[in-house]
């Protein structure tokens, strides 16, 4: 208790003298904590929307499609909460610019119920004044590029047109986008549906059940096909709604948990640098602490808590911060699992970090007037040659500086150069988005358009594909469900192209398949079946073998990189003729979306065209995170800097002294100071920058390989980025060393110490 | 009467470097209730590595010292701090004080280690500050003081518990004569309270304010007897500094 008490007066005054650089600190973990929490709602919102349209729109988690209004209490089956509609739905053809795209037409009152209810994003709500207005579900309104006020086409099954007018555009999460998820959503007034539709025989029911577990969808959903037996159409949960939305890409994972480590790095760096500097800093007052009779531990305590609560402070901070921003900037939820583990790991990170200082500091000797020790090392080769050369003074002093004090030189290398390394590494991340952009092929995305048939002939199917002008290349394919040798589940083999005219995959290992008989496998087949190029596997299609040399891996971001990729000539005839669909590569600065509406037209709307999902663009947010955590770790930087500068002044104060005597101007003194940061500087910031580079491409392949994407992947970021990024670490450094060096060459420096 | 202090053929060598360093070779001293004792001795004779082991802030090789009739030379590390929160004063010649706490901050902390409710800290710090003069510089950093005002303040400070032993190694070492003559003043005034002292000096005329001088040469006792006092005036008086 006693100590408690004169422990609190000393972190009291202690912080007190250091109000700045514990803000700093502070500032420092929010931000990074803050800048984690944000990056892990976006990413979790950009791949899995679902949460959070779920969780705005107070969503139904099974949904039913009757041909009548349901007659018996879906709504009193277990573990139902509430039920949405029953709404009666009726399919319709949109016509847009010349394209037709099936809808189904909701019937909806003007006020909103309370569970399912969709999240207008832009316009109104219907409203019974205007009969003739509709709301379009967001990502069907994208596709057809519609906006609120633009006229609504729409044609009924009896073949009568009606023009609507779109008054609103909503959110829901009651079924997956358009186009992956068809027919497209719309919501009109009951009577308005009447209007269109009067058949009642030619529209269903839609009903959605809220549950108060989730997890228990599949029962409810097993006790609903029981209770209505064939009255029911179809039924689905919010796992299909989910897994439609999803996007399906191990990538993703793979950056996201290279920011976590970043970010906890870059914390533990910013504790560990402050606590630890502050630590030196003030061994003698340690020292002076235990004389009077605070024991080791004690001391250990006190700076554990000093600094600790600094730390948590800052996490607690960028928490409210994290979730503030999303909540209130971005509209999105925090998924509540990560955000306790980033709080957590971040927590726990804090408390490691500033440990080890602590533990420093307790063991200091108790006997106050310690002598410091002097300077190692004398005038260095270096300096000296300098002085030969006839350099100023004050470079030559400098030089001389910079390492001869060894703890305030290590402090703001490594300072420099962690954080540095970082900035690159999330540069790196940068280039490699930024490479899934401009080069898809690299990731596998060759052909940004794949067309199945569907009514026409295969033959007719790829006649029009290859007439269109901006196609480039048509490769007929099929995908099959293998079984592989002593594996209970099956694996994909995806036949595209053929060996005489090979569909680019991205091999980055061996060779591309040359013949029949040959195949390239993702890394997450080979770790599968424990293979390596060269193996000789040997699959069951369909009850035929199917026996393949591997002779090449490929990046394969899809299925866990469990696919084996081979032509389709090497598959038998009964699986590859006639071909499943076709890819389509298009020559470069084609849109795929007119590439594809026109496919559309020229047959007939009788093919089916489905667009690539490129991973990068639901990611165009990660790049405000990326820029957001260099923004921090650049302030981790300079605030280490200051650190180590403060050290390095206090032994420095009556050398200063000493200089001044001997006759330095201010300006030379300042110049001395300036030059023996600057060259710690470019040499943390050379370390760190040449660290990340040599790192970049590695952990990120690393992660690549684990998560079966494979290596190769990673891209460093470009020469001059780098140099860019180099230049204005240092400029920014030299400018933050300036000031404390303005500062004590200003100074009236008392010739003996206190 | 018990002795205050006492050790028995205490030793210290320091073995960090190449080869061992005896800085202290076998010391018998005692020390009375009320004595001030003043240590003499060439540089490097052992004199600051003798009182930081009375205090616990070096660890002995051999040997043992008795605080207040208890072997105290068996203590750990962490058993030492705890006995001197009330029986040790300390005073340096530098860095006597917490550089970024308060005056204040710097008399109340010893109080409140040991134990001492915040308000009567804080009445005692009043005092002794008043007793030296610091009143009005009690919300002052220790940067902001003269080198005689922080030697005054390390004494309040030192003085906070009414420590068995005040442990001084050089107090006026980097002081101007009048500051010297207030400190000294000082110390003559606790010691004629009652205080036992054992102080480090160069000075012969320093030293001639104490009771009795122990001189070391080479961590050996060499010579150990009583001051003849001239008993005319006060301290500050009797030793005539220039
Ligand atoms: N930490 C240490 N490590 C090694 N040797 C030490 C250490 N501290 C002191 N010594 C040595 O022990 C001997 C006694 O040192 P001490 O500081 O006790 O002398 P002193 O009498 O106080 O001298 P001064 O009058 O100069 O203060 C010296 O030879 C010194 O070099
Ligand atoms: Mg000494």
């Amino acid at each position: 208790m006693s100590t408690a008490l004169a422990g609190g007066r000393w972190i009291r005054a202690d912080l007190r003298a250091r109000k700045g650089q514990a803000t700093l600190t502070v500032l420092a973990v929010a931000g990074i904590v803050a800048a984690l929490i944000t990056a892990v709602t976006l990413l979790e919102d950009g791949t899995n929307p679902w949460r959070n349209l779920s969780a705005q729109t107070d969503g139904a988690h099974v949904w039913l499609y009757t041909k009548d209004s349901p007659q018996v209490a879906v709504g009193e089956i277990d573990g139902v909460t509430d039920t949405a509609g029953p709404y009666r739905s009726a399919p319709v053809t949109v016509a847009q610019d010349g394209k037709k795209e099936p809808a189904s037409l909701r019937a909806m009152s003007a006020a909103r119920p309370l569970v399912a209810h969709p999240v207008v994003a832009e316009g109104r709500w219907l409203d019974s004044t205007q009969l003739d207005g509709v709301v379009v579900e967001r990502s069907f309104a994208s596709s057809l590029r519609l906006r609120v006020g633009a006229p609504f086409t729409i044609i009924a099954l009896s073949g009568e047109r009606h023009t609507l007018y779109v008054r609103g555009i909503a959110d829901s999460a009651e079924q997956g986008f358009y186009p992956e998820w068809t027919p497209g959503l719309a919501w009109v007034l009951p009577t308005m549906l009447e209007r269109i539709e009067p058949m009642l025989g030619r529209s269903e029911w839609v009903t959605g059940l809220r549950l108060a577990d989730p997890d228990s969808a599949q029962l409810v959903s097993q006790r609903v096909v029981v209770m209505l037996e064939d009255q029911l159409q179809r039924v689905y949960t919010w796992r299909e709604v989910r897994a439609a939305m999803e996007l399906d890409n191990r990538l993703l994972g793979t950056l996201l948990a290279l920011f976590g480590v970043v970010g906890l790095v870059a914390a533990a760096l910013a504790l560990a640098n402050a606590a630890g500097g502050r630590v030196l800093g003030q061994l003698r007052d340690l020292a002076t602490l235990k004389s009077l009779g605070f024991t080791g531990g004690q001391v250990a305590l006190l700076l554990l808590v000093e600094h600790g609560a600094l730390g948590l402070l800052g996490v607690g901070i960028g928490t409210l911060a994290g979730w503030g921003v999303a909540v209130a900037f971005l509209g999105v939820s925090v998924p509540p699992m990560p955000m306790l583990a980033i709080v957590a790991g971040t927590a726990l990170v804090v408390l490691a970090a500033v440990g080890v200082p602590a533990w420093r500091g307790g063991r200091t000797p108790p006997i106050p007037d310690a002598p410091v020790a002097p300077p190692r090392g004398h005038l260095s080769r270096m300096a000296r040659l300098a002085l030969l050369v006839r350099l100023p003074p004050a470079l030559v002093l400098g030089t001389r500086d910079a390492f001869t004090r060894r703890v305030p030189a290590f402090l703001t290398v490594f300072g420099l150069a962690v954080p540095m390394m970082m900035i690159t590494i999330g540069l790196g991340v940068w280039s490699t988005l930024d490479g899934f952009l401009s080069h898809p092929e690299q990731v596998g995305q060759h052909a940004s358009l794949y067309v199945k048939p569907g009514k026409l002939d295969p033959a007719e199917a790829r006649r029009v594909a290859v007439e269109d002008p901006d196609v480039r290349a048509v490769y007929p394919g099929t995908d099959v469900n293998a079984l592989a040798p002593g594996e209970a589940r099956s694996v994909r083999v995806r036949a595209l192209g053929t060996t005489g005219e090979p569909y680019p995959f991205p091999v980055v290992e061996g060779r591309m398949y040359g013949r029949p008989g040959e195949a390239v496998a993702g890394q997450g087949l080979l770790d599968l079946l424990g293979l390596k190029i060269g193996d000789r596997v040997r699959l069951t299609v369909g009850g035929s073998p199917l026996i393949v040399r591997i002779v090449g891996r490929t990046v394969e971001p899809d299925l866990d990189g469990e696919v084996l990729s081979v032509g389709l000539d090497s598959l038998a005839a009964k699986d590859s003729v006639p071909p499943e669909h076709y890819a389509l590569a298009l020559r470069p600065g084609a849109d795929p979306g007119e590439v594809r509406a026109r496919l559309l037209a020229e047959s007939a709307e009788s093919l089916e065209v489905q667009r690539v999902v490129n991973p990068a663009d639901r990611l165009a947010v990660i790049r405000v995170v990326i820029v957001a955590l260099i923004v921090v770790l650049a302030l981790i930087g300079l605030a280490n800097l200051l650190t180590a500068s403060a050290l390095g002044l206090r032994d420095h104060a009556l050398d200063l002294a000493v200089l001044k005597a001997m006759g330095l101007t201010p300006r030379q003194v300042m110049a001395t100071l300036v030059t023996g940061t600057g060259l710690l500087v470019v040499l943390g910031v050379a370390a760190g920058t040449a660290a990340g580079v040599s790192m970049v491409t590695g952990l990120i392949d690393l992660q690549g390989h684990t998560s079966g994407v494979g290596a190769g992947i990673g891209r460093a970021p470009s020469a001059l980025t780098l140099t860019l990024a180099v230049l204005a670490a240092v400029g920014a450094a030299l400018t933050v060393a300036l000031i404390p060096a303005r500062r004590a060459a200003r100074a009236q420096v008392p010739v003996t110490a206190r | 009467m018990n002795p205050v202090v006492k050790t028995v053929s205490l030793v210290k060598i320091y073995s960090g470097g190449a080869v061992p360093v005896p800085a202290v070779r076998g010391v018998d001293l005692q020390v009375e209730p009320g004595e001030f004792v003043a240590i003499m001795g060439p540089s490097g004779s052992g004199k600051s590595t003798l009182v930081h082991m009375l205090g616990g802030l070096d660890a002995r090789t051999s040997g043992e010292i008795w605080l207040d009739d208890q072997r105290v030379d068996t203590l750990s590390e962490s058993a030492w701090a705890l006995l001197r929160r009330k029986k040790i004063g300390f005073m340096f010649q530098f860095f006597n004080l917490v550089a970024n706490m308060t005056v204040a901050d710097n008399v109340e902390l010893p109080a409140l280690l040991a134990g001492v409710s915040p308000k009567d800290a804080r009445e005692r710090r009043e005092h002794l500050l008043g007793a030296l003069n610091l009143s009005e510089r009690a919300d002052a950093a220790p940067g902001q003081l003269s080198g005689g005002e922080q030697q005054r303040v390390a004494l309040a400070r030192a003085l906070a518990n009414q420590p068995s032993v005040l442990l001084t190694d050089e107090p006026t070492g980097n002081l101007d004569s009048r500051n010297t003559r207030d400190v000294l003043r000082l110390l003559s005034d606790v010691h004629k309270e009652g205080q036992t002292i054992i102080m480090v000096t160069h000075d012969a005329r320093v030293a001639s304010l104490a009771d009795r001088l122990v001189s070391l040469f080479d961590g050996e006792i060499v010579d150990d007897g009583r001051i003849a006092r001239r008993r005319t005036g006060t301290a500050g008086a009797v030793i005539d500094l220039r």
